[in-house]
């Protein structure tokens, strides 16, 4: 069963990008001369999914633009009336949350750590793809099992060690920025991975040819490999910036003053204060906050789709 | 001489463009675990130095009824959530593979779920769920249930609650499931078909087999993230009613941010290490009876 | 379209707002981080305002009110990080903790080099700012509790309550007639919904570690540092409180509760109504009268009754304290601040404001008579009674409160007995108190 098959399917290779081109995927349900029923059926299930999926966004939608009593209503209704778009304004005004001073902040950290993890991720991945030198799979196997560290391990430590860098560094670590995006600049063992593999697919004549033509390991690097990695970039970029837009646990240790937070963690708490919890604010609050990786996903989406393909993360 | 000299240039070469990873790696990795190993042997609440205590923080461990509690706790939710969760994904796949018109509709639909920071999908849930006035007891009710379960103010239900809730953001390893199932090439379909085979065989003698390492791959990530829930309990349950909801992170967190006493939360990280490996090299263990790598 | 977003965003990077912008340039700004929102909020404000306008004009001060939630955690945090606020809102039960692990600034010096003490408070208050000899807060707001009750639900139920062989014209005088007074005004549904309790002893459960007081019992033996979880005033107190469960059925009580019970609304219980009684303190006639003025003057409050009616007047006293975080920067001008809170027209001005008694012992007549909470003199005759209880000074409260409510839960749903259940309590918190207690003699011995 096995026989006809090529690679493993842990190092991305050409052929599939070739694959990748059949967007129609092999039918799992079997017989092709087979009538509509699975089709239909697929399809009911398949909207059915889909709407247990979406639901729980309408139904904030909806109550973000409700009044507080008609949010807290029973039984409540399915759509506003009227409808209150003011409460979208409403959110940034609120004497409680400054949400445009939060959404600034996560917009630095993540500018920041999304730039410092692309150009440093990359650099490395080169290094791990293209490169042959001594020890080099022995640390990238290292690098990989730094991926199943659960971030307990290190998290007491490095709120212990930022604090110490703060004492004696000559500027403030904690309660600043610093430990969300410094970190960053130094590579992400997972986006290392996707690049190293995306790197591994270009053809090493590529390279063979400009070395040949004088050029530096680092000019290939930064003239060659990396125009042609634009969309396992986009990847690595989406990622990283989904990754801080919704980090929670790293801005709850290292923030200490409200004017500092992130979004999710301004959010939170806003949430947690006071006994009045006013739903239609806070759904409000959270359609915001997940709308630009909406957005962003959507720009994206052909890349995207694209990038994980070639990267085999799969794999 | 001459072959010496390029492999050196080959090395130094080479670390100059890993060398931020491993600058990296040694300051905020290497570094806080050797710290996090020594700390896990004190009493530090780092208002006040360090005090060695020798192994005292693993046997008061052990004689915790809320750290049994929450790797209890954290056990059930990943044993109800991850095979689950994988099923779940992997049907989701499946239809999402299939040759209908609106594919990529739907595949956006599903993903998009994944999007949601912890924290806007625990405000949404937390007010799903609501017991008096969230919108599935209302449906549950319309449905003819009488009484529907006090999902996060009932201990039986607040787990099962957030099991139920894990499944909505399945999107990435729906995702990758997908990219896995386009990989398995048509002429197997094809041959198996011939052979005879109805479609639930082919599924397992083809499909399942050909994209054992992605069911891999997503097994340890589910372990490692799994065992690991700390955000969403703690915004929508606080670990109540009762610490039912209270899981392995959450008490750590408490032990180092609440109680301050984080020579005691490193002696649990450091046990969770331990079992977070100790699962892994099972599953890669096992994996030689049932992942099949091709080529 | 990709960049009209970074654009929109590099606007808001170059031009958004910026924590920090709009403060005094010529002041020392003194960071202070308060748990209050709403009305307490303003309050707290309006003297903050004051004080920037009068003493911190004149000593070049600046007191910057910041609202956070998880105050206690997040001072803590920061503390241990270093980057602490000058002046913090805390609640007394934090202080032996904080103390106890050098999070705090020692206050006396300071307050003796300005006139303050001991015999400026009311005992009770003055206790409960101090751990281990130190004093490391001042207060900023204080109350007691009390039981309030609907005069007008009594009415409505006089029939109810003649028959039951009580009194709709007085509130009980024991814990046996308040039970008795519960069940007759209890309003039950056939299918055992609660309609209108009573009384219920978890509504709210906010103080419902304490219950003890009124049941003579204690949980701490300050003398001997030992915790009295088992001592059978607690044990009475808590089989009383499983009493409703028992009574009313533990499903009940629990949809009875949730919901959004939420304290600042016309929702909450004592409002809706939904109970005829509840214990609460000196502030609840400010949310009555801002949520439901409708309600004025048909409630009342008095003591809340014992189980021996030979102890009288007894009450649990709790306070809002200020204190000064350890590496604090602004150290002198925080404390500034907190002596001008402590002042007595301002004192009893923010207590006006927040609708609660004063700490100090001297109260103006004037403060008594034109408070916002027309029994304001049963309030402040209990917090200066003998048998006012303070907080238990322990340094290991979260964990005890954890544990507590943990047990209470399981209580409530009658999944454990009140001596079982405070047997665990106490073997729990007595091996980390005692823990605890080691590892700081460990430390004061390795420092010398």
């Amino acid at each position: 069963m096995t026989s006809n098959v090529k690679q493993n399917p842990l190092i991305a290779s050409r052929s599939r990008q070739d694959m990748k081109q059949t967007d129609s995927a092999p039918v799992v349900a079997g017989r092709k001369r087979a009538g509509r029923a699975p089709k239909v059926l697929g399809h009911l299930t398949l909207i059915s999914i889909c709407a247990l999926a979406v639901f729980p966004f309408l139904w904030m939608v909806s109550t973000s633009l409700k009044t507080q009593e008609g949010a807290t209503a029973f039984p409540p209704a399915l759509w506003p009336t009227p409808i209150q778009w003011h409460n979208y304004a409403d959110i940034f005004h609120h004497e409680k949350a400054d949400f445009l001073l939060w959404t600034r902040n996560t917009l630095v950290i993540a500018v920041l750590a999304v730039t410092g993890t692309t150009l440093s991720s990359a650099l490395v991945a080169y290094g791990f793809a293209r490169l042959r030198f001594r020890g080099r799979n022995m640390l990238f196997v290292l690098m990989l099992s730094t991926m199943m560290l659960p971030f307990p391990v290190t998290m007491v430590s490095l709120f212990a060690l930022f604090r110490w860098l703060g004492d004696h560094s000559g500027m403030a670590w904690l309660g600043t920025f610093k430990p969300l995006w410094v970190p960053a600049w130094f590579g992400s063992a997972f986006n290392i991975f996707l690049l190293r593999q995306f790197f591994t697919t270009i053809p090493t004549e590529l390279s063979e040819s400009a070395r040949l033509d004088g050029c530096s390991e680092f000019g290939i690097f930064w003239r060659i490999i990396l125009p042609l990695a634009k969309p396992a970039l986009i990847v690595v970029a989406l990622f990283a910036f989904m990754a801080t837009w919704n980090d929670f646990l790293g801005p709850l240790i290292y923030l200490q003053r409200p004017e500092q937070f992130t979004l999710v963690l301004g959010l939170q708490n806003f949430q947690s204060q006071a006994g009045n919890t006013p739903w239609h604010l806070l759904m409000a609050a959270s359609v915001l906050v997940i709308l630009p990786a909406i957005v962003l996903f959507f720009l994206a989406q052909k890349s995207f789709i694209e990038g994980i393909a070639t990267t085999g993360m799969k794999g | 001489m001459a072959r010496l000299k390029s492999e050196t240039r080959d090395f130094l070469r080479g670390m100059a463009f890993i060398s931020p990873w491993l600058v990296g790696f040694l300051a905020f990795t290497l570094i806080p675990i050797g710290l996090s190993l020594y700390y896990s042997f004190c009493d530090y609440s780092l208002l006040q130095p360090p005090l060695f205590k020798g192994l005292a923080n693993y046997r008061l461990l052990a004689r915790d009824s809320v750290f049994w509690k929450v790797v209890f706790n954290t056990a059930i939710y990943a044993l109800m959530a991850l095979p689950l969760g994988m099923v779940v994904a992997l049907g989701a796949a499946m239809l999402l593979n299939m040759k209908l018109r609106g594919q990529s509709i739907y595949r956006t639909i599903i993903f998009l779920p994944s999007l949601v920071p912890a924290v806007a999908s625990a405000m949404l849930w937390l007010w799903l769920f609501n017991a008096k006035l969230g919108l599935i007891n209302l449906a549950l009710q319309k449905l003819g249930v009488s009484n529907p379960p006090g999902w996060l103010t009932d201990v039986r239900w607040a787990m099962p609650a957030l099991v139920i809730m894990s499944f909505w953001g399945i999107g990435n390893s729906v995702i990758i499931y997908l990219a896995g199932l386009q990989d398995v090439p048509r002429e197997l379909y094809e041959a198996a078909s011939i052979d005879g085979a109805n479609t639930a065989r082919k599924i397992w003698h083809v499909t399942l087999p050909f994209i054992s390492p992605v069911i891999f791959f997503n097994l340890i990530m589910g372990i490692i993230g799994t065992l690991q829930v700390f955000a969403v309990p703690y915004i929508m349950t606080q670990g109540g009613p009762a610490r039912s909801t209270y899981f392995y992170t959450m008490y750590l967190y408490d032990n180092a941010f609440n109680y301050l006493k984080m020579g005691y939360a490193n002696a649990m990280a450091w046990i969770q290490l331990l079992i977070v490996l100790a699962l892994t090299a099972l599953a890669a263990w096992s994996s030689k009876r049932w992942v099949h790598y091709q080529g | 379209m990709i960049a009209a977003l970074a654009a929109s965003a590099l606007f808001l990077l170059a031009f958004g707002p910026r924590a920090g912008d709009a403060l005094p340039k010529d002041r020392v700004i003194v960071d202070y981080w308060e748990k209050w929102t709403g009305d307490e909020e303003a309050g707290m404000r309006q003297i903050v305002n004051d004080f920037n306008e009068t003493v911190g004009r004149d000593k070049h001060i600046f007191v910057r009110y910041l609202s956070t939630s998880a105050i206690e955690q997040k001072t803590l945090v920061a503390a241990a990080a270093g980057v602490p606020p000058d002046v913090a809102g805390l609640f007394n039960q934090n202080i032996p903790q904080f103390g106890a692990m050098d999070a705090l600034e020692p206050l006396e010096d300071l307050a003796t080099a300005r006139g303050i003490t001991a015999d400026s408070y009311k005992k009770v208050f003055w206790d409960e700012c101090h751990y281990d000899g130190h004093l490391y807060g001042l207060v900023s707001s204080a109350y007691d509790l009390a039981l309030y009750y609907n005069k007008q639900l009594y009415a409505q139920g006089a029939s109810s309550l003649r028959a039951h062989g009580l009194y709709p014209d007085r509130p009980p005088q024991t814990i046996a007639e308040l039970d008795e007074y519960a069940k007759a005004l209890d309003r039950i549904d056939p299918s055992g919904r609660i309609l209108l309790a009573g009384y219920l002893p978890m509504e709210p459960n906010w103080y419902i570690n304490y219950m003890g007081i009124w049941f003579g019992g204690s949980w701490w033996n300050d003398k001997e540092k030992k915790f009295t979880f088992t001592d059978p005033g607690e044990v009475r107190a808590f089989t009383w409180i499983q009493s409703y469960s028992r009574r009313l059925g533990p499903q009940a009580v629990a949809a009875f509760q949730s919901g959004f019970g939420a304290f600042d609304t016309p929702q909450n219980s004592f409002l809706a109504p939904t109970v005829t009684m509840v214990q609460q303190g000196t502030f609840f006639a400010h949310f009555i009268h801002h949520q439901k003025p409708s309600m004025d003057g048909q409630w009342a409050a008095a003591p809340f009754p014992s189980f021996d009616p030979k102890l009288k007047d007894a009450t649990y006293c709790n306070c809002d304290v200020l204190v000064i975080p350890r590496g604090a920067k602004n150290k002198q001008q925080a404390f500034e601040f907190i002596a001008y809170v402590n002042r007595q027209d301002v004192m009893e001005k923010l207590a006006n404001l927040h609708c609660k008694i004063s700490p100090l012992a001297k109260v103006s007549e004037n403060f008594l008579s034109h408070h916002s909470n027309p029994y304001i003199r049963v309030f402040d005759r209990l917090a200066a009674s003998p048998n006012a209880h303070p907080t238990e000074p322990v340094p290991i409260l979260p964990e005890v409160n954890d544990e507590m409510t943990n047990f209470t839960q399981r209580l409530a749903l009658l999944q454990v007995t009140p001596g079982e259940g405070l047997r665990e309590v106490q073997e729990r918190v007595q091996m980390k108190y005692d823990q605890f207690m080691e590892d700081q003699r460990e430390r004061r011995r390795k420092q010398q």
